[in-house]
């Protein structure tokens, strides 16, 4: 690739982007070397191949390296699809490299006969320019900062879940009984839980929204093993006279595990 | 046209050396920006159901576009920055969708294709089941280029999809501008049929969202450029530019079904038409293509993706159907800007009039689009298809009064007005003036498009989904989740992932989608009944048990059922007509041996039918 810059850079930027890609432990980092490793070079690597005796303007060549290289991420998945590694970051880390530097060693081997590709040259910004340019780029990063961002909705409304489910799987001896508020403020709960025929749980307690509290219960006697019941009743404190939620699981009999 | 065949290709979109850039664009970034920023601030304002009027949205949607149109219709603005502009115009309106739903995806489409590409990132490999839409793994492509991003940079199939979406919309813009600006020779025609074209119904939001058409149409439009690319060179390019035509193709085939349909058909109509202008199937007459993308596209429907047949054959029936019933008077015509359900705020007056007015718009300028374009380029086969997609636009709005064949017409809808964008920025009218007015036709073009822009948003979406809804909320510093969205996080938390369930259409697809766990839903099989009826029947608890579905998930608002609105908070506001099912509806669940409530928030509750083992 001698005296072919831009297939060179290419090169180098796809196992650099790579490589940063499947090392780098930042998300947000990696996203900024895997988008072009992913969306530009690719195309690029093929369109520099395919069209090398060709003098296609930049913004066509722009182009078709942004849109083949999607195709080729649509194709390339089906590939991957069927290597023994499967889907994973190296093999993708892989294939797009080998695209990338087999394309551009194409590239080269057919431009010699044509001549190398013009130079790139970049246009000055003015300084003015510049400014409003970013000025925009801000308002778009302070749009998606809004929409990201939780607002409050005073006029939604708020509920809350209960729960009751065996502690670590099916045959666990335990039940755990959840409570996670999704109310817009803070709510004093009553909480009681029956294990079999008798009280086990009576519990007094308030949530912030969000929060989540769990308890755990397990049977105190083998009711002749039979599964036993496990009802759990959330009542809102200053709602007494009303039951909010009642919900039951189920526990195996003690040493049904065993 | 023959000089502008041979002028050479740069030449025709690189007058743009490094010289000095004008303002124009990076002011017109700025006001693009703070259109985006607008739209989001309305759509925060709606999330914080403080009912902004729809009017900020609007403004902001007018702002990020009307700068760019105007500069559009400029004499004097080079073929660059027209590029960048239509690029820009693309993206911003991309971003109007982010900016409404980050960061989480809320279209019905967009969260069966989360969970397919959630799949993929889980199991490593493509064609995973999807029970909402089974057809969908078998069109792997989107989902499979999602896997590169979500695997190489650890993002979530969300802020992947999103970059990928963006970078197909800027792929659309620059293909539509080079491939209009071919077909017609300049650069301006092209820009303004961008700007048209993106008052297509399916532009601001149909077709931003994370799905399968929204990746295959740009490469469609892609690969419709490079067979104008290739056509308008000497012969000895035409096997360059295969390379592109045939990958393009290849990926669409893999991507959707029926835009691998539609691109056969288009260049088949093309090739018909090369033979129509030059009574010649030789070069360039691109009908070698056309049977290439019928091939793959029968291969692939036979081979792979079988399942296609079941689920569009019922949808095209339905269509035909619809269509002679309400042509014979057998059925009513369906009402425009009207939902199905009863609750669903109808559209106001002021908006209809736009969406009315958009649409004659549209009409009022195709017979001089269509003249100019006859006149000018009847010798080109691009523009013979094109003033037939145009013409094949207006037969796809009759079939918006068909009840059952309005979706058919929609989706053909983006297909053919790439052909009346075209017509369109051929009609004339930018070049309309007087002497005291010279800015006339500059003013009329772009007031014009801002109302197809608007009126084509409206016509495309429904009204009261515009703006954002609360999935999500801040309470007192903590952020507290919408129903469907609570539930899946607590089976996500505490159901292993081999357990399935049986929902309604919106919670199974929150269930998919945020709580990574497989969810049965709709008639096939029959879970919707089985959810809606006050008791059981004979046939329904061997269903469920046949189709292995543990946890049955009932929800009294009958809302949970529509797809597109039931996985937000209900508002205050909502409640006096929010309709509920009967409770016997959701008690009867308990009455079934072994089963038990094992979760409640409400209306939502979770029934474990096998919690006695």
């Amino acid at each position: 690739m001698r005296g072919h810059r831009d297939l060179r850079i290419a090169c180098a930027a796809a196992v650099v982007c790579a490589l940063v890609g499947l090392l780098l432990p930042v998300d947000a980092v990696r996203a900024l070397f895997v988008v072009p490793l992913a969306l530009l070079l690719p195309g690029y690597a093929v369109a520099t191949a395919t069209f090398a005796r060709r003098d296609l303007s930049r913004p066509l060549l722009a182009l078709i390296s942004l849109s083949l290289s999607l195709a080729l991420l649509a194709l390339g998945s089906l590939l991957l699809n069927y290597t023994p590694g499967g889907i994973r970051a190296l093999p993708w880390a892989i294939l797009l490299v080998v695209i990338v530097v087999g394309g551009c060693a194409v590239a080269a081997r057919r431009r010699e006969a044509a001549g190398p590709a013009p130079a790139w040259r970049w246009p000055r910004p003015r300084a003015l320019a510049l400014a409003l340019s970013l000025g925009g780029f801000a308002a778009v990063i302070a749009a998606v900062a809004l929409a990201a961002a939780t607002v409050p909705a005073k006029n939604a409304i708020g509920f809350t879940e209960l729960w009751v489910l065996p502690s670590n799987g099916a045959e666990s001896e335990q039940a755990q009984v959840g409570i996670r508020s999704q109310e817009q403020h803070v709510v004093p709960y009553d909480l009681l839980v029956r294990v079999g025929s008798g009280l086990l749980l009576r519990r007094s307690f308030r949530l912030q929204p969000g929060a989540m509290k769990i308890f755990r219960v397990s049977a105190l006697a083998d009711p002749g093993g039979r599964p036993i019941p496990v009802t759990a009743t959330l009542l809102r404190q200053n709602r007494t006279d009303k039951v909010y939620r009642r919900i039951r699981g189920w526990l195996p009999p003690p040493g049904a595990s065993r | 046209m023959e000089a502008r065949r041979s002028r050479p290709i740069h030449a025709q979109h690189s007058d743009t050396g490094p010289t000095a850039p004008a303002l124009h664009l990076p002011a017109i970034a700025l006001t693009t920006g703070l259109g985006v920023l607008v739209c989001s601030v309305a759509n925060a304002l709606s999330r914080a159901t403080l009912a902004p009027s729809s009017l900020i949205f609007w403004a902001g949607i007018l702002l990020l576009a009307l700068p760019i149109v105007y500069r559009l219709t400029s004499r004097d603005a080079p073929p660059l920055e027209r590029l960048a502009l239509v690029c820009m115009l693309g993206l911003a309106l991309v971003l109007v969708k982010v900016v409404r739903d980050a960061p989480l995806f809320t279209f019905s489409d967009e969260l069966v294709h989360q969970f397919n590409a959630g799949e993929i990132a889980r199991h490593h490999h493509l064609f995973r089941f999807n029970p909402i839409l089974p057809v969908t793994p078998n069109y792997p492509g989107l989902e499979g280029a999602t896997s590169a991003l979500v695997t190489l940079t650890g993002l979530s199939p969300y802020g992947a999809g999103i970059i990928l979406i963006g970078a197909a919309r800027v792929s659309l813009a620059a293909a539509l501008f080079f491939l209009f600006s071919r077909i017609s020779g300049s650069a301006r025609t092209a820009g303004l049929g961008v700007a048209i074209y993106a008052g297509n119904f399916n532009f601001l939001y149909w077709g931003a969202q994370y799905s399968y058409e929204s990746l295959s149409l740009p490469i469609f439009i892609f690969v419709l450029m490079a067979l104008a690319e290739r056509n308008s060179g000497p012969r000895e390019w035409g096997r360059e530019w295969a390379v592109p035509i045939v990958l393009g193709t290849a990926a669409i085939v893999v991507t959707h079904h029926l835009t691998s349909y539609a691109l056969a058909v288009f260049i088949a109509a093309l090739a018909f038409a090369y033979w129509f202008v030059r009574k010649d199937w030789r070069w360039p007459n691109p009908w070698r293509f056309s049977i290439l993308a019928g091939v793959l596209a029968t291969a692939w429907l036979l081979l792979v993706a079988s399942s296609t047949f079941g689920y569009l054959a019922p949808v095209l029936s339905e269509a035909f159907e619809a269509i002679f019933n309400t042509a014979s008077g057998e059925a009513p015509p369906r009402a425009l800007f009207q939902g199905k359900g009863s609750t669903i705020p109808p559209t106001p007056l002021p908006a209809r009039v736009i969406a009315l007015l958009a649409v004659a718009l549209l009409a009022a300028g195709l017979p001089f689009g269509l003249r100019n374009v006859w006149r000018r380029f009847r010798g080109e086969p691009y523009a013979l298809i094109f003033m037939l997609s145009a013409l094949g636009f207006f037969s796809t709005l009759v079939l918006r009064l068909a009840p059952a064949a309005w979706e058919t017409g929609n989706r053909a809808s983006e297909f053919l007005f790439i052909g009346l964008a075209f017509v369109l920025a051929c009609s004339g009218l930018v070049n309309l003036r007087t002497k005291a007015m010279p800015w006339l036709g500059r003013a009329a073009a772009t007031a014009a498009i801002g109302v197809l822009l608007v009126g084509g948003a409206i016509a495309g979406w429904p009204w009261d989904l515009q703006l954002a809804s609360p999935l999500r909320a801040s309470a007192e510093g903590q952020t507290i989740s919408s129903p469907a969205l609570a539930l899946a996080e607590w089976a996500k938390r505490n159901i292993p992932e081999d357990r399935r369930f049986a929902a309604s259409t919106a919670n199974a697809r929150m269930l998919m989608a945020s709580g990574e766990r497989i969810a049965l839903a709709g008639k096939t099989p029959d879970v919707q009944d089985i959810l809606i009826e006050p008791a059981l029947s004979g046939w329904e608890l061997p269903l469920l048990r046949e189709n292995d579905l543990r946890y049955v998930v009932t929800d009294r608002r009958e809302l949970s059922s529509d797809a597109t609105r039931g996985y937000f908070f209900t508002e205050m506001g909502d409640l006096a007509g929010e309709k509920l099912l009967p409770s016997s509806a959701i008690s009867k669940f308990g009455a079934i041996p072994g089963a038990a409530r094992v979760y409640s928030s409400g209306e939502i509750s979770v029934y474990d039918l096998d919690a006695r083992r």
